[in-house]
């Protein structure tokens, strides 16, 4: 063989295709690598038994995670899901996904933008058991206001929805909790324009864009700013029940020695949390509450009052349920101040 | 995410840039739909210090959007509002790392707003920013904070210089520079003082205080910093100055104002014309304006021997040190510079180049380029000679490639240049042989020691190579050698040529009034010549005499003599005018038959003109001088073919390259035709254009439109057809009138007899 025949051969020999038979197996490639082991078990970590998979919890937490997509119909479907979900759940069995896990899902929502998720929402929320909220009403106390404050009307009018359904659920939390009432409470004024520093000025202005001016949503503010005073300023039946129920006799005030039945008991010490200021503080006892709302809010909500029983027809009703609410709440505050200390 | 369709109801309601734009129309009115908007944001604000990663896009309106709202509308109220700049610089400095980035460039955004709304001051929005950008993981966040601290800056020094801020800042840099020496933070004081250095902010020896710390620290990237500032900065302001002030177009009023002739008369084309002419007045005005005195960062330094004493033994003599060879060299740069600048002695410097002082060393025209950097008169000439030794024996040799031999023979010659006391006759001799090399690089790198020395110490070399004029200068005694450590005196340029030009007004006016004009002057003359120069106290009642700001060229420099140094009355004849008017003779080579000689010509050539210490000059006579001094410069251009250029015309704040170094060996290289045709190219970047073309366009420039040759050129030839049919047939008196008036009309000068004189 010459010498160029043998480098054509083996410049050749490169590109050849391997023959294939038939019958027969394909001939392995020249960098085959055998990936094949033996092992004495298998084990799979996770393992799914049931039939007809996958479960109502996984499916909720799949709904959860769509509730951040960009469109309506897809978040207000996923809400209904959740909503029939926990509906349709037998009483004593626990939910599908847990209240800690959908309420900081599902709270953002009270600022969407489309009406039918906010609807939705609403009835999410009013079909989820009354005992979970208490834990996470200062978080939803926040997304509320929020919303009592938003630019468009149609949100701080549903959050005063979402807000009555937190008063009816966790009153007593909402009322006590950090920034829950003084905060509130100027919320509310803001919101019925009835601020301390504009009522000095002899000519109200009129509010941006659709404000609340509207007399039928100032009837709906009003009713919810009279709930929300009662819950904070009418002592409830039940405390009174519970302190004057002496049934066991040689214990004198167990409660008090129980260890408390809220998550997190000493918030009102504020350890690790910034310093906060008299706005953003706690405000526990009705005493205290009584005090910084003659402080700061009651002399604005009576000359907003004169003027809105001035009204007359809904508006005036509404102002004088809610002056009765008041006079109900400070009467006994207003004995301690003419008391002669 | 992308954007919500936003229906038309909520367009109406939640409309945050309607609400400010009312709000900046007209505050009090709005003011509780202001509140109720910061109440809005106080909540947003609440939720979002729970969870400072959230996003927070889904809702109508975003936190981002009303931190924007509430930037633009802060300086309406001021008492809604005290809180609002602490607020977000608290977000930002807490929660830089996991805010999500848009908001995160949002609230930068804000607190630059604020500051330029005068809400908050400078320091504190730059005490704000800059932690971060020391801190910060993110390269993006870091280079938006830098450009915004440097607009800040620049802003608040653009008045008027702010120096209360710019000492804090230079204090904040400093101690970030100072602090940790080992950390790459300092990086930052170092970008930011070039930048303002650059631009003309900072121009003070704090901030040049700032780089000294830097090119001291002990990271690698820090100290190239501070080091390529003191090598560049200088020359990078000069640039960014030139490019400041010719960069923007030019705006040319006559178009302006014609086209505002023709067009629609419009009060915007009226206010257009208006801001045109300001612009015109404020760049002649700029133009006119006296040239800041700007000191490089060399001459700024406190302690230029303490700097470059550490910089050398920290980072280039210390073994220890891990600097790489390039950054090694740059440092190696600056302390040479800094020696060769201000003079100092740091003597180990040239025992340390003694290692690196060979062809296979890497990058070795630069320790070449140093080792010349770092020569200057004060350094003794045997500290000098074993280098020169060993440069002569490692590079410049029959065996050496000839660009080997061309370099050492060049580095040589710049040692000598600055101190010719280095060098042995000799070795000189050895070398200057090689100017009979067939190379080109090494005959011309010989060449130039040679000349050089013809200049510098003549006696080293052989009889036949002094020259004509160094063996004269030698014969007749007029060569003045300087010793070592010999300084010049000093004195104004050009004083002597007022000198003189005095003597000559004083001698006009004696022959005026009759007297003898070579009489000494007596004091009563002098009073009376100063008495009259304080009269013409101003540049305006002198320019009398003289002729106008027109400058007297002489048609030949025959009889020009420009001497920098001697007065004329001892000038001996002809022959030795020549020769001082030569480059400033030095030399300090110890050679025994010429130091007699020269000694005793001494006292004579040194003659310094008193007129200085003498007589106060009046701004007429500085006005004066400068007019002599151009004078004198321009008449020694105009010769300048018959005498070679001082040698040491370069000036001393430049520094020697690597590539100057190299210069002549790549002399005898010859170029591919490839790299001709890309050499051609590169120099003109748009491209070769025709010298038709380029003269058209230089036509186009000028707003002329062709010239008449290119108009007979393109001119339609039926035309010129009837002209040149009847040439042939004229009849002979015909052709003898265009004769004859063709040659009266060169005679003349041209049709319209522009002969003129």
């Amino acid at each position: 063989m010459t010498n160029s025949t043998k480098k054509k051969k083996e410049k050749k020999k490169d590109f050849q295709k391997p023959k294939l038979k038939v019958g027969k197996a394909k001939p392995k490639a020249a960098n085959f690598t055998d990936t094949s082991f033996k092992a004495k078990s298998i084990v799979l970590t996770q393992q799914s038994l049931s039939a007809n998979a996958p479960t109502v919890a996984a499916q909720c937490a799949h709904h959860l995670s769509l509730l951040t997509h960009r469109a309506d119909t897809q978040r207000k479907e996923s809400l209904a899901y959740l909503t029939t979900a926990i509906a349709n759940n037998p009483p004593g069995n626990p939910l599908p996904q847990p209240s800690s896990i959908v309420l900081p899902g599902v709270q953002r929502l009270i600022l969407d933008g489309s009406n039918g998720v906010r609807h939705q929402l609403l009835k999410l929320l009013h079909s989820l058991p009354a005992g979970d909220i208490a834990s996470h009403s200062d978080q939803l106390l926040l997304h509320t206001r929020a919303g009592m404050t938003h630019l468009a009307s149609e949100i701080r009018l549903f959050s005063l929805d979402v807000l009555e359904w937190l008063l009816k659920v966790a009153g007593d939390e909402v009322v006590s909790c950090a920034g829950g009432w003084v905060k509130m409470l100027k919320c509310f004024l803001s919101l019925l324009g009835w601020q301390n520093e504009a009522s000095g000025k002899w000519s109200a202005t009129k509010s941006f864009g659709k404000a609340g001016g509207d007399a039928k949503v100032q009837v709906k503010q009003m009713n919810t700013l009279s709930l929300f005073l009662k819950t904070g300023l009418v002592p409830s039946e039940t405390s009174i029940s519970t302190s004057t129920g002496t049934s066991t006799f040689p214990l004198w005030q167990t409660e008090h020695h129980m260890p408390s039945e809220r998550s997190n008991a000493y918030a009102h010490l504020n350890l690790f949390g910034a310093a906060r200021d008299e706005e953003a503080e706690m405000y526990e006892d009705r005493e205290d509450r009584q005090r910084v709302f003659h402080e700061r809010a009651e002399s604005a909500i009576i000359t907003g009052l004169e003027q809105a029983t001035k009204a007359g027809g809904e508006l005036g009703r509404a102002a004088a349920q809610l002056r009765r609410v008041l006079k109900e709440g400070m009467a006994d505050y207003h004995g301690e101040d003419n008391m002669p200390m | 995410m992308g954007k919500r369709k936003v229906g038309a109801l909520e367009k109406v309601d939640a409309d945050l840039a309607n609400l400010q734009y009312k709000v900046r129309r007209d505050p009090p009115s709005y003011r509780d739909d202001f509140q109720n908007q910061y109440n809005q944001y106080e909540t947003f604000r609440e939720l979002f210090l729970q969870n400072p990663s959230t996003t927070d896009g889904n809702g109508l309106v975003s936190f981002r959007d009303l931190i924007d709202f509430i930037a633009h509308c802060a300086d309406a109220y001021p008492t809604i509002t005290a809180q609002f700049p602490e607020d977000l610089q608290q977000i930002l400095s807490l929660h830089h790392e996991d805010l999500q980035y848009e908001l995160r460039d949002k609230i930068v955004g804000s607190l630059v707003l604020l500051r330029n709304k005068d809400v908050i001051d400078s320091s504190t929005l730059l005490n704000t920013l800059f932690p971060i950008l020391v801190t910060t993981p993110s390269k993006s966040l870091r280079a938006l904070l830098f450009t915004k601290i440097l607009s800040d800056l620049r802003t608040s020094n653009s008045k008027a210089t702010n120096h209360k801020l710019n000492r804090t800042i230079q204090k904040v840099l400093y101690n970030l520079v100072t602090s940790d020496r080992e950390s790459p933070k300092g990086l930052w004081a170092v970008k930011l003082t070039r930048e303002l250095w650059k631009r003309q902010i900072w121009t003070d020896s704090s901030a040049v205080e700032i780089m000294k710390e830097a090119s001291l620290s002990e990271n690698e990237k820090v100290i190239t910093g501070g080091v390529r500032f003191f090598l560049g900065g200088d020359k990078e302001r000069e640039e960014a100055a030139d490019e400041s002030s010719d960069g923007d177009d030019d705006i040319d009023m006559d178009k302006v104002r014609h086209q505002f002739g023709i067009n629609k008369k419009s009060k915007k084309n009226q206010r257009d014309l208006k801001k045109a002419a300001a612009t015109v007045k404020r760049k002649e005005k700029k133009k006119k304006a006296p040239h800041p005195l700007n000191f490089s960062a060399l001459h700024l330094l406190h302690d230029p021997q303490g700097f470059a004493e550490s910089l050398f033994s920290k980072h280039v003599q210390n073994s220890k040190s891990k600097l790489a060879l390039e950054s090694k060299l740059v440092v190696l740069q600056l302390v040479s510079r800094l020696v060769g600048l201000h003079k100092l002695t740091v003597i180990s410097l040239y025992s340390y180049f003694l290692k690196y002082l060979n062809p296979r060393q890497a990058s070795v025209t630069s320790f070449l380029a140093c080792l010349a950097q770092a020569t200057h008169d004060l350094v003794p000439g045997d500290v000098l000679e074993p280098l020169i030794q060993k440069i002569a024996n490692e590079f410049v040799s029959e065996a050496a490639a000839s660009e080997v031999a061309a370099a050492g023979l060049n580095s040589i010659r710049e040692i000598c240049a600055r101190q010719p006391g280095a060098m042995s006759g000799t070795l000189l001799q050895d070398l200057v042989m090689y100017r009979k090399s067939k190379d080109k690089g090494v005959m011309m790198a010989a060449r130039g020691l040679l000349s050089l020395f013809r200049e510098a110490a003549p006696e080293l070399l052989n009889k036949r190579d002094r020259g004509k004029d160094a063996t004269i200068s030698l014969i007749t005694g007029t060569f003045h050698e300087r010793r070592f450590g010999e300084q010049a005196a000093g004195g104004i340029e050009g004083i002597e040529l007022l000198e003189q030009w005095k003597e000559e007004e004083r001698r006009k006016k004696r022959i005026e009034a009759g007297l003898d004009p070579d009489a000494p002057t007596d004091e009563e003359d002098i009073a009376r010549a100063e008495a009259e120069d304080w009269k013409n106290w101003d540049v305006e009642s002198d320019d009398s005499d003289d002729s106008g700001g027109w400058i007297n060229v002489e048609s030949d420099g025959e009889d020009i003599v420009i001497s920098d140094s001697e007065d004329e009355k001892d000038k001996p004849p002809a022959k030795k005018a020549k020769l001082a008017s030569e480059a400033p003779t030095e030399g300090t080579e110890e050679k025994e038959n010429s130091t007699s000689k020269s000694a005793s010509m001494y006292p004579e050539i040194r003659h310094v003109s008193k007129l200085a210490t003498t007589r106060i000059l009046t701004p007429a006579d500085l006005a004066k001088l400068q007019e002599l001094r151009t004078t004198t410069s321009i008449s020694s251009h105009l010769h300048s073919k018959r005498r070679p250029p001082p040698i040491a015309s370069r000036h001393t704040d430049d520094p020697v390259t690597a590539a100057e170094i190299e210069a002549p060996g790549l002399l005898g290289i010859k170029k591919t035709k490839a790299e001709k045709i890309a050499m051609a190219k590169s120099d003109n970047k748009e491209g070769h254009q025709s010298t038709t073309a380029i003269r058209k366009s230089k036509k186009e420039a000028e707003g002329k439109s062709t010239t008449n040759k290119e108009k007979s050129r393109k001119k339609n030839f039926l035309m010129t057809l009837g002209k040149a049919k009847g040439k042939q047939k004229r009849s002979l008196t015909e052709v003898k009138r265009t004769l004859k008036g063709h040659q009266e009309r060169k005679k003349r000068g041209g049709k319209r007899g522009n002969k003129g004189m």
